[in-house]
């Protein structure tokens, strides 16, 4: 009944192979054979850590429902998801932006021009948030990709996306006019496990400490 | 649109077993509060809407279904038992002796976000015990709290404690201002150490950098014994070592009565709830991931209504209790209804209902059928 397995959701693509490749500094390492396999549950070598393979935006909610004892993501999904979870550690990889861009030619025109912005969108909370603070009415019109297409064709005026280069937008004809916040990746763990798992999630936390800590020297010295 | 099918949003039916289920975990949990004294409160379902504001504060209040008195009042279906309980007390049970043990079986209504959270309708067991300040008082509940969870099956729950003072002693302490407190309150309750100690850089540089970073992994980690021994080691301020010394007696009463494994001390819980003074805790087992129930002390509510009183309880939230029960069907036989023998009316309708009332005046459960 109580088992001391941790279940970890990992968000699919670039920050699931960052999180293991940490994961393995960290000692916890997954075999070549499951990482190759097609399979969404994957388990550490020592059996210790079961990982669960979901789309990014879903992490917060697998941890918040208790289903994932801990996972990772970005700062940018938790902000946007509001989920109820712990948030121990800055993991510091995954690095972007959330920031407002729009089309380079209307770069210089005020909001107030606009009497309602319309503003493409995946994160649709950070935006109404973020505008409604500086007082700007704004639509949101939700996209789920290819975001920066909406400006292009005249679907809306801006867009608030991640910024990882700008290389995407700049392509595109648009500009960052602002950012809005930054995101790295981190760790978040469910309310309940955190009590009924104390020492798994104690070692976790405390092993990633380590390897943080040891990467924050190595760029001292570096 | 079919209003035949359709229904709101967050409202809920239930049937068959999980009905048989929720009446006989109610049953069994107020069985535990009767055994402890506590007698059952049956309470309205709305009230006026202020009472509900001037009890748990205005925000609570605000999230309730409201509408007009013939009159012209506002009213608002019961968000929560506790105002009620307190009002109660302070009011039409003012002479009584004290202390006053009071329990109730209820649904409360929220007007949430149906998309955010699953149910606006939901049902709470729970206890109030008013009229002392003391330890004992704190002790009992938590031991009641314990013995309603054994009693259902769930034996390896995990109660976390904490004391509000142990934060606002810390906030007084390093002087912060509104903005600074609930900073720091919301930096303690994710439990992100990094920042915290970025923080407390900030508004404590004048601590000495060993005690901010063991104040950090104090509030980072849940702990027994040993969290209290560290907390007397790091604290500065009076408020603070009282609230952990408070808890130093809990915890090592509960740990001589053999439930120490059960109870965990928590400092990183800030006791979110405005109105709690006092002791704090949450209770979870390992079925949910969110907690089951919750309670801690608020010696300031029923000053609200009248007098003030000290007062301290909890809540359990069936809905959570049943399906952890349900999730451990082994524990458990499934409530099966009785099983009754079918009588057939066969044309004679004296014979047959005869027979069903002989059964009956025995207990025996029957069902006629018709042919």
């Amino acid at each position: 009944m109580p088992n001391n397995q941790l279940t970890i959701a990992l968000s699919k693509g670039r920050m699931q192979d960052d999180a293991l490749a940490m994961f393995a500094r960290a000692g916890i390492v997954v075999e070549e054979s499951e990482l190759k396999s097609r399979k969404l549950i994957i388990h550490s070598a020592d059996g210790r850590y079961a990982f669960i393979l979901v789309k990014p935006g879903d992490v917060p909610t697998y941890v918040e429902y208790g289903v994932a004892d801990a996972g990772i993501c970005g700062r940018d999904v938790l902000l946007e998801s509001q989920a109820d979870v712990h948030e121990p550690l800055d993991l510091k990889f995954g690095y972007c932006r959330i920031a407002v861009a729009g089309k380079r030619e209307l770069m210089g025109q005020d909001y107030n021009l606009l009497a309602t912005v319309r503003v493409a969108t995946k994160y649709k909370r950070i935006a109404s948030e973020y505008f409604q603070q500086k007082g700007v009415p704004i639509e949101v019109i939700p996209l789920s990709g290819s975001v920066e297409l909406a400006p292009l064709i005249g679907l809306s005026d801006r867009i608030v996306d991640l910024v990882e280069t700008g290389r995407t937008l700049k392509e595109n004809g648009l500009d960052v006019i602002e950012v809005i916040t930054e995101s790295t990746a981190r760790l978040v763990v469910n309310r309940a496990s955190f009590h009924l798992k104390r020492q798994e999630v104690g070692s976790l936390i405390a092993q990633l400490t380590d390897i943080l800590e040891k990467e924050r020297e190595n760029a001292k010295h570096a | 649109m079919s209003s035949l099918t359709k229904i709101p949003a967050g409202v809920q039916y239930f049937f068959d077993e999980e009905v048989r289920l929720r009446r006989s975990v109610e049953a069994r949990a107020m069985r535990v509060f009767a055994g402890w004294s506590y007698d059952e409160i049956i309470l309205p379902m709305f009230d006026y809407h202020d009472l509900f504001a001037r009890g748990m504060g205005v925000e609570k209040a605000e999230a309730t279904y409201r509408f007009v008195d013939r009159d012209g009042a506002l009213l608002a279906l019961r968000p929560e038992l506790t105002s009620l309980v307190a009002r109660t007390v302070a009011t039409r049970f003012l002479k009584r002796a004290r202390p006053v043990r009071l329990c109730y079986s209820g649904e409360v209504f929220r007007y949430d976000d149906p998309t955010e959270r699953a149910a606006r309708e939901f049902h709470q067991l729970g206890v109030e015990h008013i009229g002392e300040p003391d330890v004992v008082a704190d002790v009992e509940v938590l031991l009641v709290a314990a013995e309603v969870l054994s009693a259902l099956g769930l034996d390896d729950f995990r109660i976390a404690l904490s004391h509000v003072d142990f934060f606002s002693g810390v906030a007084g302490f390093l002087g912060l201002d509104d903005a600074q407190r609930s900073e720091l309150r919301a930096l303690i309750d994710r439990r992100n150490s990094l920042a915290l100690a970025e923080f407390l850089q900030k508004v404590a540089a004048h601590i000495e950098p060993e005690r901010r970073n063991d104040f950090c992994r104090l509030t980072q980690i849940a702990g027994k014994e040993g969290a209290i021994e560290r907390a007397r080691e790091i604290l500065l301020n009076e408020k603070s070592r009282a609230a952990v010394e408070h808890l130093g007696r809990i915890y090592g009463t509960l740990t001589e009565l053999g439930l120490r494994d059960n109870f965990d001390i928590d400092l990183g819980d800030t006791g979110g709830q405005e109105y709690y003074t006092g002791l704090v805790f949450k209770v979870f087992v390992p079925e949910l991931g969110v907690e089951i129930g919750s309670g801690g002390r608020y010696d300031n509510l029923i000053a609200n209504f009248g007098q003030a009183e000290p007062a301290v309880g909890f809540s359990f939230a069936l809905d959570g209790l049943v399906s952890a029960i349900g999730k451990r069907q082994s524990a458990h036989a499934p409530q099966t209804a009785e099983s009754a023998q079918a009588i057939s009316v066969n044309g004679d309708l004296v014979a047959a209902f005869a027979a069903a009332r002989a059964q009956r005046a025995q207990q025996k459960q029957v069902k006629i059928s018709a042919k």
